[in-house]
């Protein structure tokens, strides 16, 4: 598309905009973006992109991917300009490509790495036209925006440009599927040794063969869809991964790509880590970089804090997990992982959605697509349910076979600390949303006060 | 109340929401009922035998298709339990399968069962989402929309819940969800029968059940006034 008069009645306005929100000190807004998109609808079309697009998306995992991926750029020396600081839709995109721009509109820098929703890639895909796009996965996510996982797919495959470099994940017959007449490169992660198959989950979106409905067999099935599966009518099955993650030791991967074996740092050792650093990996080998390199650079990477912190008070700890609200997936994961965490452990759980529970009555459908099985194991020895929708997180609690006792459930979340059982936990994890990030701290902060005066008073006892 | 059986249509393909919940729930109510899933692949079990519920949840729209192919055969013995007072329960898009057709954005119909008097039609980039009250029995309900579809159902047709407020089956209409007989079909979604215990007792006593009892009663009746309570403070 050619610039018009409305482009650069576009990017004038927006560029205006920035100026003013700088002068105000605000950053990291999707404002100028908004403006440009509202005065030209087609202005991301119109505006010149860098000569070369990284595009990250898939239904879990894109922030944290692209957080590491652009970790390592920078530490490797690359410029690009990155919608990090702004949203994942066309107007973050917008706005990141106006802040990086001269003032007629040409791009300051020959590199981008966008974070895009999967859901609205039909406001950006076509425009951008990524160079090289890497889809983590797709699952179930908020009913709301998402649907179902086969609308996602429908989107993805009539937006995605053709001929677009894919990196696709192996182990998801879904994101396996995409865009077949497209170049593409398969991450996998190898069954690991005494790896147990999976089978515990309500959601499995995949369960009949997508060439012909028959039944598949599963040689190994992680978790909810993710695995490798075949169809014993037509033989279509999981695809081989062009990188292979071999094995898991002493917090790095071995990953097999080529005919040779390299070893990357693995920032965190949860299974979805992995995928995410190994997603991570072969996307930045497709791009260029050296394994060295991308190895050194992960080296000094770590998860953002905001999605995963753990910290020690009274020789207890309290971890934050990031556990996004009306995404049973993602949910899912985060109950499992708390299951496996060694030790007796107590969750507080924040799922309410922060603006439905102010404004509205919250669709809970989502809870009964999680796993909150997981909690009912006997090393969680507390589960408290905090917010507006506090008797229907409890009423599912029961539902997956809860024990009434080691349940809580309030209304204030504020006052979740409080309702702790501390003497009977190692651990505590803290649930929450992406909107209430300050509540997790501020809990956070209260249970650690907790956990100090239990251990003072246990170390009182033992003198 | 021994011999009760509950037949899950196509849960491999009629499983999103949490809808399925709805069935663990009447196993949980009815704990010696047997529950019968039904694939795709396989034969109804109500083609042989009245089940006490046949239940089918919400599919995708490539789904509804192969769910529609499936059940075409099949009509006449629908119809038959239908008028026999046979329970069902549809939730979801289900409820189109059964309707006469699905009218799609270009224009084309997917033809239903025509065993409930509606047509649909689908918007694929503009999907509703809202919270709905209803009435039923001088009990008011609350559920959920999340749905690319608007249906209008014929002059004939005998709504489910009056609309107390929200969208019924479509912005106009003064109902949610259609009734035949025992057959109780809503566009709500997800753990309909957890969050309304009124109606599910009405679905017990269709099914058969005497003197039916709710598991978990109290639980579900307190979150049932709390989700009201709410509804009436924030919408």
């Amino acid at each position: 598309m050619k610039k018009n008069f409305l482009f650069y009645l576009a990017l004038l306005a927006s560029k205006l905009t920035m100026a003013c929100l700088r002068l105000l000190g605000r950053k990291g807004t999707n404002l100028p973006g908004g403006v440009a998109i509202f005065l030209c609808k087609d202005f991301l079309g119109r505006m010149p992109r860098p000569k070369t697009v990284v595009g990250i998306t898939g239904t879990n995992g894109k922030t944290t991917v692209a957080n590491m991926v652009e970790d390592v750029l920078e530490q490797c020396g690359r410029q690009f300009v990155c919608n990090k600081n702004g949203s994942n839709v066309d107007t973050g995109v917008a706005s990141a490509l106006i802040a990086e721009s001269t003032l007629l509109g040409k791009p300051k820098k020959e590199l981008a790495v966008f974070e895009l929703d999967e859901r609205s890639s039909n406001l950006t895909m076509p425009y951008i036209k990524p160079d090289l796009l890497l889809v983590t996965n797709i699952f179930r996510d908020s009913y709301k925006r998402n649907a179902h996982p086969e609308f996602i797919v429908d989107i993805l495959n009539r937006y995605v440009p053709d001929g677009v470099k894919l990196v696709l994940n192996a182990d998801d017959l879904m994101c396996a599927s995409l865009k077949p007449g497209n170049p593409r490169a398969y991450f996998s992660l190898d069954p690991q040794p005494g790896e147990r198959s999976g089978g515990e989950n309500i959601v499995q979106d995949v369960r009949v063969c997508p060439q012909c409905g028959a039944l598949l067999e599963w040689e190994l099935r992680r978790y909810h869809h993710i695995g490798r599966a075949r169809c014993p009518q037509c033989g279509f099955g999981s695809p081989q991964g062009d990188y292979r993650a071999v094995s898991l030791a002493n917090g790095a991967m071995q990953v097999e790509a080529g005919g040779q074996a390299f070893s990357f740092p693995l920032p965190n050792t949860s299974t979805i880590n992995v995928y995410n650093a190994l997603s991570a990996v072969a996307l930045l080998r497709e791009f260029g970089l050296e394994p060295g390199e991308i190895a050194g650079a992960m080296e000094r990477t770590a998860i953002s804090g905001t999605r995963y912190l753990e910290e020690e008070a009274g020789g207890r700890k309290v971890i934050l997990h990031l556990a996004k609200g009306q995404n049973p997936v993602a949910c899912s994961r985060a109950f499992q992982n708390i299951r496996d965490y060694p030790g007796r452990k107590a969750a507080i759980l924040f799922l309410d959605d922060y603006f439905d529970a102010a404004h509205t009555v919250e669709n809970i459908s989502w809870l009964y697509d999680a796993d909150f099985e997981f909690l009912t194991d006997p090393s969680v020895t507390q589960v408290i349910a905090a917010g507006a929708r506090h008797w229907d997180v409890y009423l599912r609690l029961l539902m997956a076979g809860a024990e009434p006792d080691r349940t809580a459930h309030l209304l204030d979340p504020e006052a979740a600390a409080g309702a702790l059982k501390l003497e009977e936990a190692d651990a505590v994890f803290i649930l929450y949303d992406v909107y209430t990030i300050p509540l997790a701290n501020r809990t956070k902060e209260r249970v650690k006060e907790l956990m100090e005066k239990e251990g003072e008073k246990n170390e009182r006892h033992e003198n | 109340m021994s011999g009760m059986k509950i037949e899950v249509l196509f849960p491999e393909f009629c499983n999103l929401f949490g809808d399925l919940f709805n069935v663990k729930y009447l196993e949980k109510c009815l704990p010696e009922a047997q529950r019968v899933d039904t694939p795709l692949s396989g034969q109804p079990l109500f083609v042989q035998e009245a089940p006490s519920l046949i239940y089918m949840g919400p599919m995708s729209e490539r789904s509804q298709e192969k769910v529609i192919a499936k059940l075409k055969p099949y009509r006449q013995r629908l119809e038959e339990l239908i008028q026999e007072g046979t329970a069902f329960l549809l939730t979801g898009n289900a409820l189109e399968v059964l309707g006469n057709s699905i009218e799609q954005e270009d224009g084309s119909q997917i033809p239903g069962l025509g065993l409930l008097p509606l047509r649909a039609r689908r918007d694929m980039m503009h999907r509703h989402n809202s919270v709905f009250l209803g009435d039923w029995q001088g009990q008011e309900v609350i559920g959920f929309k999340s749905q690319f579809t608007m249906a209008w159902p014929e002059e004939k047709a005998q709504g489910l819940f009056p609309v107390k407020k929200g969208v019924g089956l479509n912005p106009k209409e003064g109902f949610e969800g259609l009734r035949r007989q025992n057959l109780f079909a809503t566009y709500l979604l997800g753990p309909v029968l957890l969050m309304n215990p009124g109606f599910t007792r009405s679905i017990l006593k269709a099914m058969g059940a005497e003197a039916p009892s709710l598991a978990l009663e109290s639980v579900v009746q307190t979150a049932w006034e709390s989700r009201i309570r709410d509804f009436h403070e924030k919408c």
